[in-house]
């Protein structure tokens, strides 16, 4: 069966921009989360988020070109532009059938909808546009990167919310394996920090309150965890089939070999244990490994009391007592919850932390919960080596609807 | 129409090019055309003839607008559409 390698990575986190910087402050522990300026928050209980202060349009597109991209839009292409520069396929080689790009998104243009059906019920007092639909439509940042990219193969955005974006690198990489693609642009874009959305989540009582400090107020796995915060961001991988990787002299970050997809057919908020236990089996049967076999987990760990509970149940069904030995990280406690990026952002620093042979900590956590007393990687990050490599890991994705994604990481070795 | 009034047809035509199409002033003369000179597509031409409708309050119809080529083009079809009404 046919190996597929990750050769180009971006990333645009709320800790910075690109690969290195992100890595750099996931490996130190540092949080992203900080107080939202853009609008009006006194209405709202949570006045915090992980913003992408960093990320600045203008260094990647001029004036025209942003008009007509919604903030998602511009960070998917950002992303990408990193990533393929990083794969050294930025001479023609993506112009292709062969070549594809794999999306997901939770929320789409949603800032470019608010604007859009703000001048709509206002009467037209706002801007009316011949740029509103394909601006704000799902499907726009994955039609953006194809023609900025020239990649004609699939071109797909898939939308499960919170797994949405481990769904999309899955889906691109089961393309590569059974022929559909040689290469694919993979991974997840959300921009959702937007007053609509704020108070919608408000109305759910889901979102942390403790916005005092802001960097300390998402605590996954905690006993004193109450939710979770909403971040944007983007993550995106190429994904090669391995032999014409190698044939290329590509960097090989990390092989992906596994994906395991469920659906809970449960409630549609209320995490099953079931559903998520059956995709992670199902992810180590699409690799053909063990259980025995994982060394790390990069958990969805939203810090929702119900999340992490149901997770660490879901662990143990599929890992029985061994769930004690295996390291389990959330960088959501860091980084926060970006939807539809979450799961891509987390796949990439899974392959990161593979070739750092590192394992960021959770940071926040403060009191030991009875249901949730599996080793989250609390003290700091964690080194690893020759004497106890890292070499297999999975990163899950647990989505609203019961969306489960996983996906499954091993180290390259020629 | 008196010359003042084309004038400043002209000029309002002219602060909505440059405001949509992301131009300089100097770029715009009357043969000007958006699509061969300015790089505008058929989007453009759309969002332009929104933006005249609300500066101008005038309905202009779908088969109008792809004749609004050059910036003469269009000065001289508002002043139609002004003068219609």
């Amino acid at each position: 069966m046919k190996r597929i390698a990750v050769t180009g990575i971006g990333l645009i986190a709320p800790t910075g921009v690109g690969r290195e910087r992100v890595w750099e402050a996931l490996a130190e522990g540092r949080s992203g989360i900080s107080r939202i300026e853009d609008f009006d928050t006194s209405n709202l209980k949570t006045n915090i988020a992980g913003v992408c202060r960093e990320f600045r349009g203008e260094e990647f597109f001029d004036e025209r070109e942003m008009s007509r991209l919604d903030r998602v839009s511009q960070m998917a292409i950002a992303a990408t532009e990193m990533a393929t520069r990083e794969a050294g396929l930025t001479n023609g080689q993506l112009d292709s059938y062969d070549a594809g790009v794999y999306l997901g998104t939770g929320f789409g243009g949603q800032g470019s909808i608010e604007e859009f059906c703000g001048a709509f019920f206002s009467n037209g007092k706002g801007r009316r546009s011949a740029i509103a639909i394909p601006k704000s439509m799902y499907n726009a940042s994955s039609s953006n990167i194809a023609i900025r990219f020239k990649t004609r193969g699939p071109n797909i955005t898939v939308t499960t919310a919170c797994s949405s974006g481990a769904n999309a690198i899955g889906q691109a990489f089961h393309l590569i394996r059974y022929g559909h693609a040689d290469r694919m642009i993979a991974g997840g874009a959300d921009a959702p920090i937007t007053p609509v959305v704020m108070d919608a989540w408000k109305e759910m009582r889901v979102l942390s309150t403790k916005n005092d400090p802001p960097e300390r107020a998402c605590k996954p796995f905690s006993a004193n965890r109450d939710g979770f915060v909403l971040a944007e961001g983007a993550g995106i991988v190429v994904l090669e089939d391995l032999e014409k990787a190698v044939e290329r002299g590509a960097h090989i970050y990390a092989e992906v070999i596994g994906y395991g997809s469920t659906a809970d057919a449960s409630h549609i908020t209320f995490p099953d244990p079931d559903g998520e236990a059956h995709a992670m089996t199902r992810a180590l049967k699409d690799a053909g490994v063990r259980p025995e076999e994982i060394d790390y987990i990069n958990a969805h760990g939203t810090a929702t009391k119900l999340n992490d509970a149901s997770e660490t149940e879901a662990i143990k069904r599929v890992f029985g007592s061994r769930s004690y030995e295996i390291p389990i990280n959330s960088i959501k406690s860091m980084l926060g919850h970006s939807m539809g990026a979450a799961g891509a952002i987390e796949f990439i620093s899974t392959v990161l932390a593979i070739e750092h042979q590192l394992v960021p900590p959770t940071i926040n956590y403060e009191e030991s919960d009875p249901q949730c007393d599996l080793d989250y990687v609390t003290e700091g990050a964690r080194e690893f080596g020759s004497s106890r490599p890292l070499r297999t890991a999975i990163s899950n994705s647990f989505g609203f609807g019961g969306n489960n994604a996983v996906l499954v990481v091993r180290a390259y070795v020629k | 129409m008196t010359r003042e009034a084309v004038e400043s047809i002209e000029d309002a035509v002219k602060s909505i090019i440059i405001a949509e199409l992301r131009v300089e002033p100097s770029q715009l003369g009357p043969t000007t055309h958006l699509m061969k000179d300015l790089g505008a597509d058929s989007l453009d031409a759309l969002n332009i003839a929104l933006r005249l409708e609300e500066r101008f309050r005038i309905k202009i119809p779908d088969e109008a607008i792809p004749r609004f080529l050059t910036v003469g083009d269009i000065v001289n079809g508002v002043g139609e559409h002004l003068a219609a009404q």
